[in-house]
């Protein structure tokens, strides 16, 4: 068996939701082993209802007014319980605030392996081997779990597409009566949008974005003047905001905004997932960096790799000329 | 209050990494190595509730002489004691050992009220450690902080999570407490010349895995929950048509494409 851990708000499944569902139905047709949807919360029959629709055997619902909020210690305890009864082989959690929040101290308590952050997997003899990123998405690294199953995983957001959820299933729906000593000890006190600034940038046409490889603050005037003459908006990528060299309404990617203009143009960015999640559905991407390597040029159409220090003003130029001459 | 701030040391990030023969990791005889990036803001946001709160700031750090190194930046941006695991028993841990390493020397050093740990690490980016490192010592945790207010006659403490999409959640849990410390949460201070001079005089304490009372099957690779098979470069299953040249060259033809080719100009 695979369990995958729905996500869900408002009675319905999160987008995350089908990406793990396509991670398990992969595994399963290489494995031969039947996928089952989890769902812990306090009504969760509308959302165990859209997911039976998936084409896997069973949804198991966890339902507990406990479990109403997402909370790390009633997930594990509750997990803890259904795990042990029912051992399967894997379990797919999101690589998000709430996996990465739960699934490390679930497998401590199972003392199980986690592989954190998958974006592949594969099939040697009968061992799972589980792909994730390293240093940053420079490099990736394959690992072989270790001892009995359950095996435990987290998968990136972005790494398998939910687009591709096989359906026309009609699943089974159980209820799973969790055993909670009561309500978490880590309450929820508030839940409110972080602040939004001016830079809206959800339908800007054409983005130039800046990264660290820009080096100072100072050096972002590049960036400004490129913008200036595209007649673009800029970006940035989440280092350039934590340093304060621009407001945190700059930011592009999972914690930031999402984008998908026509043109994006990513300079000096290395393309962490954090980031490509926010933008890489862009029409035309241009990645401008001095490593050729960098997985930003994993996601773009055209590139360039040289000093970016070298490239821009070349390309402001071209631009202000077009502008003067027409 | 008596906080701990965990240290991870990572090859320099300037640093151009290079796989090993064995395909197990990078080359790193070679390597300088610092503090990983969320670490940094994790032991400027304990300095920032000492000096709030008063009590004391630990470092600690597992590994080699690397690991003495970000431990001594720890104590000269203001920490006020260091705790070294130390042992060549320790190598080739995965989160979970050094997690149940980290979690025995805190406890042979007396518990904490706050521990705080980077969001993840600049190698292997999982985030796992620190939420590890709070099972395996029974306390509460919260991941991807933003925000710590901590409250110590209540023994409770509010910290502000940053979820997806844009939203913040601020919970609230009993002490002691592990906390992982999302980048930008403030702004890292760096040690002073007085700082550098005073961190020689501070207590650094060297524990091996003997001393933790863990035997040799949990510490290092023996104590790993999987096993490394390859580190690879990804092969780019792109579409990316690299623009060559001079700098003007380059730019001149990305303008011909953009907009004769991709037509978004
Ligand atoms: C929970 C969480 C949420 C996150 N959310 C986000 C998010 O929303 N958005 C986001 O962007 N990141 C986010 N991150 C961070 C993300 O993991 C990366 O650390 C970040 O995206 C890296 O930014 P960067 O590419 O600018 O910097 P780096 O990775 O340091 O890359 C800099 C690049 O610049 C290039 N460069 C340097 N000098 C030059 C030069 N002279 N000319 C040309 N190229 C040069 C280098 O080759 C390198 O590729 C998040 C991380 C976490 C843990």
């Amino acid at each position: 068996m695979i369990f995958v851990i729905a996500e869900h708000n408002n009675g319905r499944p999160k987008p995350i939701t089908n990406e793990l569902l396509v991670a398990a139905q992969r595994v399963s047709r290489e494995f031969g082993q039947p996928v089952t949807a989890i769902v812990l919360g306090e009504n969760t029959a509308a959302v165990a209802d859209d997911l039976k629709s998936r084409k896997i055997d069973r949804v198991i619902r966890i339902d507990d007014p406990n479990l109403a909020q997402y909370s790390p210690d009633t997930y594990v305890t509750a997990l803890n319980g259904l795990l042990a009864d029912e051992k399967p082989f894997l379990v797919i959690a999101g690589h998000t605030t709430q996996g990465y929040d739960f699934a490390p101290r679930l497998a401590v308590k199972l003392r199980r392996p986690l592989i954190a952050g998958m974006v592949d997997f594969e099939k040697h003899g009968d061992r799972l081997i589980l792909t994730r990123q390293i240093f940053n998405a420079k490099m990736n690294m394959k690992t072989a779990v270790r001892g009995e199953a359950p095996y435990l995983a987290t998968a990136s957001p972005g790494a398998f597409p939910g687009d591709e959820v096989e359906g026309g299933g009609n699943a089974e729906v159980v209820s799973y009566a969790a055993q909670l000593e009561g309500p978490s000890t880590r309450k929820v006190v508030d839940r409110a949008e972080a602040q939004k600034g001016q830079a809206d940038l959800s339908s800007a046409p054409i983005i130039i974005s800046g990264g660290r490889g820009l080096k100072q603050k100072e050096n972002f005037q590049v960036i400004f003047d490129l913008a200036q003459s595209i007649g673009g908006s800029v970006g940035a990528s989440r280092p350039v905001v934590d340093a304060e060299w621009l407001p945190r309404e700059y930011q592009i990617g999972s914690s930031g905004q999402t984008v998908s203009p026509r043109l994006y143009i990513a300079v000096g960015i290395s393309g962490a997932i954090q980031h490509l999640v926010g933008m890489q559905t862009s029409r035309c991407i241009v990645a401008i960096n001095k490593d050729a390597e960098a997985p930003i040029f994993k996601v773009a159409h055209y590139g360039i790799v040289d000093d970016l220090f070298k490239v821009l003003p070349a390309l402001t130029k071209i631009f202000n000329d077009l502008k003067a001459g027409s | 209050m008596k906080i701990i701030s965990c240290i991870k040391p990572v090859p320099d990030p300037a640093s151009r990494l290079v796989i090993n023969e064995t395909k197990t990791w990078i080359k790193d005889q070679d390597l300088t190595f610092v503090a990983s990036e969320a670490d940094n803001y994790a032991l400027e946001e304990a300095l920032r509730l000492k000096e709030k709160h008063g009590g004391e700031v630990v470092v600690i750090s597992m590994g080699g002489e690397e690991a003495a190194r970000v431990l001594r930046s720890g104590l000269a941006m203001g920490a006020d004691r260091a705790i070294h695991l130390f042992d060549e028993k320790f190598k080739g841990a995965d989160e979970f050992a050094a997690a149940e390493a980290l979690a025995e020397a805190i406890r042979k050093d007396g518990g904490a009220d706050l521990i705080l740990t980077g969001v993840q690490s600049d190698d292997l980016g999982t985030g796992m450690t620190g939420v590890m490192l709070a099972e395996f010592l029974g306390i509460g945790h919260a991941t991807v902080v933003v925000g710590v207010e901590a409250n110590p006659d209540a023994k409770t403490l509010r910290a502000k999570r940053e979820l997806e999409g844009g939203m913040n959640e601020t919970v609230e849990l009993p002490v002691p407490a592990l906390l992982t410390i999302q980048f930008g949460i403030n702004q890292p201070r760096y040690a002073s010349l007085k700082g550098i001079m005073a961190a020689k005089k501070k207590e650094m304490k060297v524990l091996a895995a003997a001393d933790l009372g863990l035997a040799d099957h949990q510490v290092g690779r023996a104590g790993a929950m999987y096993e490394v098979k390859e580190v690879l470069i990804p092969e780019r299953k792109s579409r990316v048509e690299i623009l060559t040249g001079t700098p003007e060259e380059a730019a001149a033809k990305l303008v011909e494409k953009l907009r004769k080719e991709a037509k978004v100009l």
